[in-house]
């Protein structure tokens, strides 16, 4: 359908285009003989160096890594919360509710700092675990919303005629409730993966100083300022992350998530 | 009603989580606030609002002046450009509806420092900006490691999270008022002025706050661009932790900047329980 009045069509594509000059221009960039220079032709000689580079491969490890323990750790414990409180979770105690939502609502900075403190104050040694378990408090709550979402949508009447016919709680949980998120509990998972993998600022403050992940490494190049090799990375770095989106986007119970940011 | 007494176990470790990794980490942050610390940068517990006091320090004073007006600038903006691509998106009907939210979003789903550098490498010194000025012999345009950069940040990043809540107002909005609205002569600026934005600006301000707030917080974007000079609230505040060691007072704005949020949460849930009257109503008062 034609949009009826020009102008505010117009304007929508004009900032959905400024939206995406940035990007863009960090992949033609990316591309570039000169990377200072934007008329001075195209290359694969830098892209090609950064695969051979430890620069690329040992941050990106450590990104995958930490997303997959701490998507299973948030999927697991969001998951548990959202079994038990789907049912009432419209009647939830306002304290409950504020709590849940919590780490979705304070700005990274804050969630970052009170994190390191947490961790410096119960004296633990900054690294890779308190990054997963960083990622994890904040992705949690994420999880929790779209299963709890995901039992809704539950025949109850399914649980209730396990029960009646013998099953215990926890074997109604592993063997109907379950198997029948499943695609709610993937989703979950991705959702979780997506936000360790490119999270930037909470790593920045629970990862001590020997750790490096992709968007740390990318931001300690940028200190020093433009090369080739961080455009690389750069590159390397939006096609994982638009894949990512992308799958998100296909799966339905994530798409409300990531279109509400 | 349910109490918390019958919350099942499974949820309690949930719960106990959430009790452990975040509330207990505030509270941390809230009870430091309070505290004291020796030139050496060892902590003193002992009980003081100096912290707070400190605040009001005519520096800090300085800082947060040009930090409140900086965001406001930039939340302005985000309003402007905001708004018709949220009109764009509420009003449109079909499958353009989903692209096009899609496609605000995917730019924000990429990673938050590649966003930085994109803009950095439009604007930079040897950025495409300056490449193509000097094309045409006009002289370089700083505007990397100035206020500017720190503002053009601010609104690339916040913008789409000010759409979603106007644009979420907007279709909440009874169709049928601006058929009304023109069925009773009023001109297309008058329904905007009269019927629509009445009904929305609740949600718009709501939305503002929630751009606004976490604003002032912001670490990364003044700090790579807007250069050592320019003083930013948040970047003060994560300053006071990692380079002049000094806990409590950077734990003192995270707590002011938590109370403003929480302040504009309770603002949210206010409005959204009492906005409950009929919208017709008032529309036979405007017009």
């Amino acid at each position: 359908m034609r949009f009826k009045n020009p102008w505010v069509s117009f304007l929508f594509w004009m900032a959905i285009s400024l939206l995406y000059l940035p990007l863009l221009y960090l992949i033609f960039q990316a591309f570039l003989e000169n990377p200072n220079d934007w008329r001075s032709g195209f290359t694969l000689k830098w892209l090609i160096k950064l695969f051979d580079s430890p620069a690329l491969w040992g941050p990106l490890l450590n990104s995958v890594e930490i997303g997959v323990l701490s998507a299973t750790l948030a999927v697991s414990l969001g998951t548990l919360g959202a079994v038990g409180l789907s049912r009432i979770s419209g009647l939830l105690p306002p304290v409950i509710q504020t709590l849940i939502i919590l780490p979705i609502l304070v700005p990274e900075v804050i969630t970052g700092l009170s994190l390191l403190l947490f961790f410096l104050l119960c004296r633990f040694d900054l690294g890779f675990l308190t990054v997963v378990v960083a990622h994890a408090s904040f992705s949690a709550s994420f999880v929790y919303f779209i299963m709890v979402e995901q039992l809704r949508k539950l025949d109850p009447q399914m649980s209730e005629a396990a029960m009646d016919l013998g099953a215990k709680p926890t074997e109604v949980f592993w063997k109907v409730t379950l198997p029948n998120i499943i695609p709610g509990v993937m989703g979950a998972w991705l959702l979780a993966f997506t936000l360790s993998f490119d999270d930037f600022l909470i790593s920045f403050f629970t990862s001590g100083a020997g750790l490096t992940t992709l968007p740390l490494k990318i931001y300690s190049l940028m200190r020093i300022g433009v090369s080739p090799e961080l455009n690389g990375l750069s590159f390397i770095m939006i096609c994982i992350s638009t894949f990512l989106v992308l799958m998100l986007v296909s799966k339905e119970q994530s798409r409300k998530w990531v279109l509400r940011g | 009603m349910k109490t918390p007494s019958v919350i099942p176990s499974s949820a309690w470790i949930f719960l106990i989580w959430l009790i452990l990794m975040t509330l207990l980490p505030f509270s941390l942050i809230l009870g430091m606030s309070f505290l004291q610390r020796t030139d050496l940068g060892n902590i003193v517990f002992a009980f003081s609002l100096k912290n707070y006091q400190q605040l009001l320090d005519w520096i800090y004073i300085k800082v947060l002046l040009k930090t409140l007006w900086l965001a406001f600038g930039a939340t302005i903006s985000c309003l402007m450009i905001g708004f018709p691509v949220a009109y764009f998106l509420a009003r449109v009907q079909g499958p353009l509806k989903s692209i096009g939210l899609i496609l605000l979003f995917i730019p924000f789903w990429t990673n938050f420092i590649l966003r930085i550098y994109g803009i950095v490498s439009l604007f930079g010194s040897n950025g495409l900006f300056n490449q193509l000025l000097a094309s045409v012999g006009a002289p370089q345009a700083s505007i990397l490691y100035t206020r500017l950069g720190v503002y053009i940040g601010l609104v690339y990043n916040y913008l789409p999270f000010l759409v979603v809540p106007i644009y979420s107002s907007l279709e909440k909005l009874d169709p049928f008022l601006r058929e009304a609205a023109s069925d009773l002569g009023a001109t297309r600026f008058q329904t905007f002025r009269k019927v629509i934005l009445p009904n929305i600006k609740e949600g718009v301000l709501i939305g503002s706050l929630f751009v606004f707030i976490p604003m002032l917080g912001e670490y990364v974007i003044p700090d790579l661009l807007g250069g050592a000079k320019e003083a930013f609230l948040g970047k003060v505040m994560v300053e006071q932790f990692f380079i002049l060691q000094d806990w409590p007072l950077g734990s003192a704005i995270a707590t002011v900047l938590s109370v403003l949020l929480l302040g504009a949460l309770w603002l949210q849930n206010r409005w959204t329980s009492k906005n409950q009257q009929p919208q017709t109503q008032e529309l036979g008062h405007a017009i």
